[in-house]
C-alpha cells in the first residue's frame, strides 16, 4: 500500500515538475510546483521523515509559493488567457531539442553515480519516531552544526534587510521624475 | 515502506534533470526561479535518501541525521534565494517594465 502511494506520489511529482517547465501562464506553472512540492512531502512522510515533510509544507508550499503567487500578482502576470509573451519561441525546435539533450545528459551523469553507489537494503520496520527525530535533529544543529547554523542565521538577516532595500521604491528617483 | 533508496534517488535525479532543463529553456524570470527551487527540492530528495540508506543500513541503532541537518539547511537556502530572486524581480520590472531574460543583456553589449 506505502508502496503504491510511493510510485503514485513520485509519478505525481514529476508530472506537475514537467508542468512547471512546459506551462505558458506562471500561474499554471506555480500551481504545478505547489503539487509537485506537496508530491515530495508525502514522499518524505513515506520515507520516514516526518518533521521534514512538514517543514516542506510549512516553508516550501506556505511561504515560498506564496512569495511567489503575490509577485506574480503584483506584477500581473498571471490573468487568465494571456500566454505569457516571453515564453512564445520556447518551444521551437532547437529550443527542446537543447532542453532534452541537456536533461538526458544530466540524468545520465546521475545514473552513473547512482550506480556506483551499489545496492542499497531494503527494510520495512522503521524506528519509532521516524528517521529525523527532533532532539536528535537539535542536537546536530547546535553541537556539531552550530556554526553552520549561525551562519545562516546571520544570512537570513542580511537577506532580510536586503530585500527591504531593494524592492523600496526609490522615493529620490520618484519625486525626481515627477518634477 | 519497502522501497530501495535507489528508487528516491532516481525520482530526484529526474526532478533535478527536468528543473535544469526549465531553468536554460524558459525567458521568464519568475519561471526561472521556480525551476532553482525545484532542483533545490531534488537536492533535499536526495540528501534524505543518502540518509535513509544510511540510517537503515545501520539497523536504525544510530541514526544518520546528517542528510535532514542539512535538508532544513537547504530549505532556509532556496527560503532567501526565492525572496531576493523576487525583490530582484520587482526592482527590474520597475525600472525596465518586463520579466524577460531576453531583455536584459546590458552587460553583453
Amino acid at each position: 500500500m506505502a508502496d503504491a502511494l510511493f510510485y503514485v506520489m513520485a509519478v505525481a511529482a514529476v508530472l506537475a515538475a514537467l508542468g512547471v517547465v512546459l506551462a505558458k501562464n506562471p500561474m499554471q506553472c506555480v500551481l504545478s510546483l505547489l503539487v509537485s512540492f506537496f508530491a515530495l512531502a508525502v514522499i518524505y512522510l513515506l520515507a520516514g521523515f516526518q518533521f521534514l515533510a512538514a517543514a516542506q509544507i510549512l516553508v516550501y508550499a506556505g511561504a515560498i509559493m506564496v512569495l511567489f503567487l503575490f509577485v506574480i500578482m503584483l506584477l500581473n502576470l498571471g490573468s487568465p488567457g494571456t500566454e505569457d509573451p516571453t515564453d512564445v519561441r520556447m518551444f521551437s525546435r532547437a529550443n527542446a531539442t537543447l532542453m532534452v539533450v541537456v536533461a538526458a545528459a544530466i540524468l545520465f551523469v546521475l545514473a552513473l553515480a547512482i550506480r556506483r553507489a551499489g545496492p542499497m537494503p531494503v527494510e520495512n520496520s522503521l524506528p519509532e519516531g521516524g528517521l529525523d527525530p527532533i532532539p536528535g535533529l537539535a542536537g546536530e544543529m547546535f553541537g556539531r552544526y552550530l556554526l553552520p547554523f549561525e551562519a545562516i542565521s546571520v544570512l537570513l538577516l542580511a537577506t532580510a534587510v536586503a530585500v527591504v532595500v531593494l524592492a523600496k521604491r526609490d522615493r529620490r528617483a520618484n519625486e525626481e521624475s515627477k518634477a | 515502506m519497502n522501497v530501495p533508496s535507489e528508487h528516491l534517488l532516481v525520482l530526484s535525479a529526474v526532478l533535478f534533470a527536468i528543473g535544469a532543463a526549465g531553468f536554460f529553456l524558459r525567458r521568464n524570470v519568475i519561471v526561472v526561479l521556480m525551476c532553482v527551487e525545484l532542483m533545490l527540492n531534488a537536492a533535499n530528495l536526495s540528501f534524505l535518501a543518502a540518509s535513509r540508506m544510511h540510517s537503515l543500513a545501520a539497523g536504525s541503532k544510530s541514526l544518520s541525521l546528517e542528510g535532514p541537518t542539512f535538508a532544513i539547511f537547504v530549505i532556509v537556502v532556496a527560503a532567501i534565494e526565492a525572496a531576493v530572486g523576487l525583490a530582484l524581480v520587482i526592482a527590474l520590472y520597475r525600472n525596465r517594465q518586463t520579466v524577460s531574460l531576453d531583455a536584459l543583456t546590458d552587460l553583453k553589449d
